[in-house]
This record gives structure tokens, sequence and C-alpha cells, in this order.
């Protein structure tokens, strides 16, 4: 492999690692908006939905290019395979191997996705789970690796957007049933008599 | 002889979860019951009219249960 080095590429991961971790978070806490029925009034729930797809495109988009430049660059080495395949990475196989499972299941979340159509919805569903895994694994991987958590400021992002994904998961569990209970109402957008809530 | 070709949106009332987000994307062709569930507007409605036929397409995309489609309908008029 030719040498090919620059600590831009380096800037490049690092910052495109926290702006997915960022993004992953609003895309995960938006997912769980969507399906328990938030919005309708001030903004649209399919809004939401759009905002949700729009966003987990965005997400990939930096993943890709987190995952391109700490490939390209061969200060440490790394290899394409380990994007794809856990344990492969020379360098600090376990934590790279995090980023990996987390990049796994993003694939098969957003795969599925762009596949909604032609596949069965409780399969979609299904494989939509994993989002919970891959956020945890991403977070994950963020701490063991990630240089920038060992600035006050990193942290605090990190932390940050755990705290926000547990909190609305918690809500989610506790606070908002998902699914109706045969034809019980489960917060309708509006129905046609005035006073049914 | 004379085609004509018409469109109704339809609902699998075992994915629909009433998330009500058809009521939004198509409000022409959707009433929602009391509990929050579509009725779908059984007339069809021609193919030229492409206002309709949009709202119809964003209605089917924007399911997050995947529970409507767009039935087509052909019409054979012998005269």
């Amino acid at each position: 492999m030719i040498g090919f080095t620059s600590p831009y590429f380096w800037y490049s991961t690092r910052v495109t690692g926290f702006v997915a971790l960022i993004l992953l978070t609003v895309v995960l806490v938006m997912g769980i908006l969507i399906s328990t029925r938030v919005g309708g009034r001030r903004i649209g729930r399919f809004e939401i939905n759009e905002i949700h797809r729009a966003l987990s495109m965005t997400a990939m988009i930096f993943v890709g290019i987190h995952i391109v430049a700490t490939v390209v660059d061969t200060y440490v080495p790394t290899g394409w395979i380990s994007a794809l395949i856990p344990f492969t990475s020379p360098y600090k196989s376990l934590d790279i191997s995090i980023g990996t499972v987390a990049f796994d299941l993003m694939l098969a979340v957003w795969l599925t996705s762009l596949l909604k159509e032609r596949i069965e919805p409780r399969v979609w569903r299904a494989v939509h789970w994993a989002s919970y895994a891959s956020f945890v694994a991403a977070a994950t991987h963020a701490f063991v690796i990630g240089t920038d958590h060992r600035t006050h400021w990193g942290l605090a992002v990190l932390a940050g957007c755990v705290a926000v994904v547990a909190l609305a998961t918690v809500w989610r569990i506790l606070g908002r049933p998902t699914r109706a209970a045969g034809r019980t109402a489960l917060s309708p957008l509006q129905g046609p008599s005035k006073g049914a809530r | 002889m004379r085609r004509t070709v018409s469109f109704r949106l339809v609902v699998d009332p075992i994915r629909c979860d009433g998330f009500g987000h058809c009521l939004e994307l198509a409000p022409e062709l959707v009433t929602l019951d009391e509990w929050g569930y579509p009725i779908l507007h059984s007339e069809p409605f021609p193919q030229s009219d492409r206002e309709l036929l949009r709202s119809a397409h964003l209605a089917v995309r924007g399911c997050p249960r995947q529970a409507l489609s767009l039935q087509k309908i052909t019409n054979v008029q012998e005269r």
C-alpha cells in the first residue's frame, strides 16, 4: 500500500465522526417521535417522517466520509475490509470493530429502508430495531477510540447524545404506547367527533 | 372502443396502525374514523387528475406501515 497521509484526513475523521453521532442522535429521536405519534398540529407527522428520512441520508454521507478519511490515511493502518468486517483492522482492532458493527447495522437499516416498497413491512420493521444497537455501538466506538472525548466539550457532546437517546427511549417505553390495542384509539390525528379523545 | 384509466387509494387494514400520515398527505382522499383509522374515498378518480394522483402517491410513500396502495382501474367502454 502506498503511504498516503495528511493531518487533514485526521481532522476529517474526527469532525465527521462527531457530526455523524449528533445526526444519528437526531435521526433516532425523530424515529421515536414518529412511532409515538408526535405532531399533527404545529408540525405535521409526515414532516417529521420526511426530516427523519432526509437526515438519515445526511448521516450516512457523514459516516461514509468518516470511514473513507480513516481508511485512506495510512498514518494508522486500518484497511477497507475493516469498514465492513470486524476484527480485521491491525490498528486498535476492538475499538475500530465496535464502529464496524455500528456501520453494518446502520447499512442494514438504511438498505432495507431504501428498498422499503419491495420488502415485507414486518421484515423492514424487525431490521429497523437494529437502530438502537447501532447507536449504542456508535457511541461506544466514539468513547473508546474518539480523541476529542478527552476534552470537556467533546465528552459533553457525547454524553448529551447518549442522554437524549436514553431519555427518548425511556419515554417511548413508559410514556407513550406505540401500538394500538385492537381498534382502541392511540392519539388519533383527528376524529370526526369533537369529543373523541 | 374507449379505454379509461382511473385510480383508487386502498388501505390494508391489517397493516394500518392509525398513524394518520395519509390524512396529512392526501386530505382529498382520506377521512378518519373516530379512532384515527382512515376511511378512503371509494370513488375512483380519473388519471387526468394529476393533483389527486400526486397526493395519492405521497400518501403511499409516506405511510409508516406500508399499508396504502394505489389501485389502477381500467375501463373499456364499447360504443
